[in-house]
């Protein structure tokens, strides 16, 4: 009897599996079990809003990934103390010299351990990758309005991720403690120094005594592979818990609503091209570790506070703090029985401070200005937020400029100017720069409305030759995503909405918010 | 109405204060007129502790140093050559004396050359700083030579003919093989890295002076350089033993010279600047462009 039920040939043996064959019956066994059948179902018809400018975040993510599996690896390797030995390694001219361990098996990593200096570098490359997409992300999401009603707090928690990001990558490259990074610890110990009244106390408190000390390595190595990975990791988690749980923001169009969320559901389309982009960033890190030498602190030989170098600059995230630090007027004056170094304590404290508040209270302020209290899930053009979009394009010029100004010698250096005249160069520059940005962002704002389909994709005309030999050009219909749509959603009938059920391209879905 | 104008008071104030910093700075004495870096009148580095002295028929030493590096005078018998040379090449401004005055034009605008030592002619003659192309210029750069070798030994042999006793240092001979490399690296970053970086590609410093590359400098030049303090280059006499320069000079052209780049291209030295660049452009930005490739429009 049970030679008749089962299937002898094999179309018939597939239908009896089910219609998702052996995987789909692996699933099946496993929901009978965990009852993952509903919530998977709910996360693989996720729907995720297409556009190029919603990807930026994961090249953050995805270098945060491979700065943690890279890191881990050379947490392996790297022993962090001050403790002196003489190097006796395979790098020649540092042979009999006294070294810290820090320094001395940050040397090893790159020249005995195998595939050591490749990680390395795939380490501090994804690290200066990392910080620049999360300004990059950061950028799209000021200048289409991302923040406002109802995501202030993932902005706030985003931010936040810039912050502890750009600090966790300092205390990473002052770890080796090679002469440029032990140049930046003394720097940044002043700062903190020049901060009134409590400086002293606090320098002492976080560097564990005077400059240069023993406990510096070892506090600055568990704050930056535990704790504030361990913050990052977490805030990461909230970040996209806030993602998923308000849906993604759209970029407003045809069929696209306040109320709707238009996209690729996460399961197939969504999981193919997020984790192929996971490959790509990983590949681009490696290929920039195999040909870009970063860092190679065997050259820069270990710190010691009698020694300097010139020409010594800080990782490009640092460098807008760095660029004021130089080009400040020396303000110090010594009053009540204390000098007050204003030269260090305005570029360095009060200006990043003012920066990241006003960042961070930008929702607020906006909502100020503008009473805007409604809900916003379609997101603004940036040239039709004019005022919006020129101040963020002059803050970034500031910033920009600080950047620049923090490599003054090189650029004396490079074009023979005398390096005063760089110095004040930037100082005009960085207050009118900012003050120039600000009128041509808003005028080319103003002149970008006004084209007809600006920045639109050029459709291909096509020739044809009629029979009494007469040349025609027909424009061919725009590309889909490129048709003119009001601006402002029109509130559509929910029946409509039904109507247009049927997917208008492959892949493309539209649900409820 | 009133806190629209106290507003707007307090915001002028704001940025007015704001802009006065620069202008009160502009105004701030200028302490540095008279700062004159190109004067370089360091007479006679001495000699300094030496274990060869070798020493002519009429007893001027001739040569000196220790197995580390060896000083040699430049022969006598190329004063007439060098004295050609200096009439040809030099005399319009330092004098037909070499004493800094010149046919025409005011006594003390240029060097005094008598007593300066062999060393000192042959590295400004033979660095091509001398004769000087761009007299306008602050510092002197390095250029392609308007004399030989040999012709710049002439002249330094003519202008040590003239002083009563010898000047020093002669012109130095340093022997690499018995230098030590990582003593060298040591001694670099602790005297050299300050103003040629720790990679030796030189810098600007204040007030148009600049420390050179050291990327394609011979190695006695390094020598020379170090022991007569060009410029605005502080002199190491006493402070350096022979042993210490030899060290320094092996480091400089190896390791500074020819960099072994195990990690790809060295980008040329520059450090973060450079690095953050690439990182930039080549990283976010190549990746920025493969979002634009693999996401959508709208």
């Amino acid at each position: 009897m049970s030679d008749a039920t089962i299937p002898t040939n094999p179309r018939a043996r597939k239908r009896a599996e089910g219609r998702y064959g052996k995987i789909g019956k692996a699933l099946d066994e496993l929901d009978d079990r965990l009852g993952v059948a509903k919530g998977g179902r709910t996360f693989m018809d996720k729907i995720f809003p297409d556009h190029w400018s919603f990807m930026l975040g994961e090249i953050a993510l995805y270098s945060f990934v491979i700065l943690l599996v890279t890191g881990v690896f050379l947490t392996f390797y790297f022993v962090p103390s001050s403790a002196v030995v003489i190097y006796h390694g395979s790098y020649l001219p540092l042979d009999g010299q006294r070294v810290t361990q820090a320094f001395e098996s940050t040397v090893n990593i790159s020249f005995k351990v195998r595939g050591g200096l490749l990680m390395r570098q795939m380490h501090h490359w994804a690290c200066d990758i990392f910080v620049g997409s999360l300004v990059v992300h950061m950028a799209r999401v000021f200048f289409t309005g991302a923040f406002r009603k109802p995501r202030e707090l993932n902005w706030t928690v985003g931010l936040t991720l810039l912050i502890l990001a750009i600090a966790n990558g300092f205390l990473g490259y002052s770890l080796p403690d090679d002469l440029v990074s032990g140049t930046g610890i003394r720097i940044t110990y002043s700062i903190v120094l020049s901060i009134p009244f409590v400086g002293s106390y606090l320098a002492f408190w976080v560097f564990g005594g005077n400059f240069p000390g023993t406990a510096t390595i070892p506090r600055f190595f568990i704050l930056h592979v535990l704790i504030v990975p361990l913050i990052i990791l977490g805030l990461v988690g909230a970040h996209l818990f806030l993602l998923v749980r308000q849906k993604h923001t759209q970029f407003p169009g045809k069929g696209k609503t306040e109320k709707n969320v238009v996209g690729s559901p996460m399961f197939p389309v969504f999981i193919a091209k997020t984790t192929g982009f996971l490959f790509i960033v990983g590949g681009v890190t490696a290929l920039l570790a195999s040909f870009a030498q970063i860092n190679p602190i065997w050259q820069f030989g270990q710190y010691q506070a009698s020694r300097i170098s010139y020409a010594v600059q800080p990782d490009w995230y640092m460098g807008f703090l760095d660029g004021a630090l130089r080009i400040f007027p020396s303000w110090e004056f010594t009053g009540f029985g204390h000098t007050w170094p204003l030269e260090i304590f305005i570029p360095a404290v009060l200006f990043p401070g003012i920066l990241f508040n006003v960042a961070y209270a930008w929702p607020l302020i906006e909502r100020k200005f503008t009473g805007d209290n409604e809900m916003h899930n379609l997101l603004d053009r940036p040239r039709d937020r004019p005022k919006r979009t020129a101040i963020g394009a002059s803050v970034l010029a500031l910033l920009a400029m600080l950047f620049i100004a923090s490599s003054t010698d090189v650029i004396a250096n490079f074009f023979h100017v005398s390096l005063q005249t760089v110095v004040w160069a930037m100082r005009v520059l960085v207050i009118v720069s900012p003050l120039i940005a600000y009128p041509l962002t808003y005028k080319i704002c103003l002149e970008l409305q006004g084209i007809k389909r600006g920045g639109k994709r050029k459709t291909p005309n096509v020739v044809s030759r009629s029979v009494e030999g007469e040349y025609i050009a027909t424009p061919t219909p725009a590309y889909h995503a490129d048709e003119e749509h009001e601006l402002t959603a029109v509130p559509l009938p929910t029946f409509i909405d039904e109507e247009s059920e049927t997917p208008r391209e492959s892949g493309v879905r539209t649900v409820e918010r | 109405m009133t806190s629209t104008f106290l507003r707007r008071a307090v915001l002028l104030a704001a940025i007015g204060l704001f802009a006065a910093g620069p202008v009160v700075l502009f105004m701030g004495p200028a302490n540095a007129s008279n700062y004159n870096p190109s004067q370089t009148t360091r007479k006679n580095a001495g000699t300094p502790n030496s274990s060869i002295v070798v020493k002519n028929s009429s007893g001027v030493v001739i040569k000196y140093g220790n197995k580390y590096i060896t000083y040699t005078s430049p022969p006598s018998k190329l004063d007439k050559l060098g004295q050609a040379l200096f009439m040809e090449n030099c005399a319009s401004c330092h004098g037909a004396q070499a004493n800094g005055f010149p046919a025409s034009g005011a006594a003390g605008a240029y060097p005094d050359l008598v007593g300066l030592g062999p060393a000192t002619i042959d590295f400004w003659v033979d660095s091509g700083r001398m004769p000087d192309k761009d007299t306008a210029a602050v510092e002197a750069s390095r250029r392609q030579p308007a004399l030989t070798p040999a012709q710049a030994e002439a002249v330094a042999a003519w202008v040590n003919s003239l002083s009563p006793s010898p000047g020093y240092p002669d012109i130095p001979t340093p022997h690499l093989n018995r230098a030590n490399e990582a003593s060298g690296a040591a001694l670099f970053a602790l005297n050299c890295a300050a103003c040629h970086t720790i990679e030796g590609d030189g810098d600007a410093l204040a007030y148009s002076t600049f420390a050179p590359s050291l990327r394609h400098i011979p190695a006695f030049q390094v020598v020379e350089a170090i022991r007569t303090g060009p410029g605005n280059m502080p002199r190491f006499t006493g402070n350096l033993s022979d042993q210490q320069v030899d060290d320094i000079v092996k480091y400089v052209t190896t390791e500074i010279q020819h960099p072994e780049n195990p990690g790809g291209f060295g980008l040329g030295g520059l450090g973060p600047v450079a690095e953050g660049f690439v990182g930039l452009l080549l990283g976010v930005g190549f990746l920025v462009l493969i979002c634009y490739w693999i996401g959508d429009r709208s």
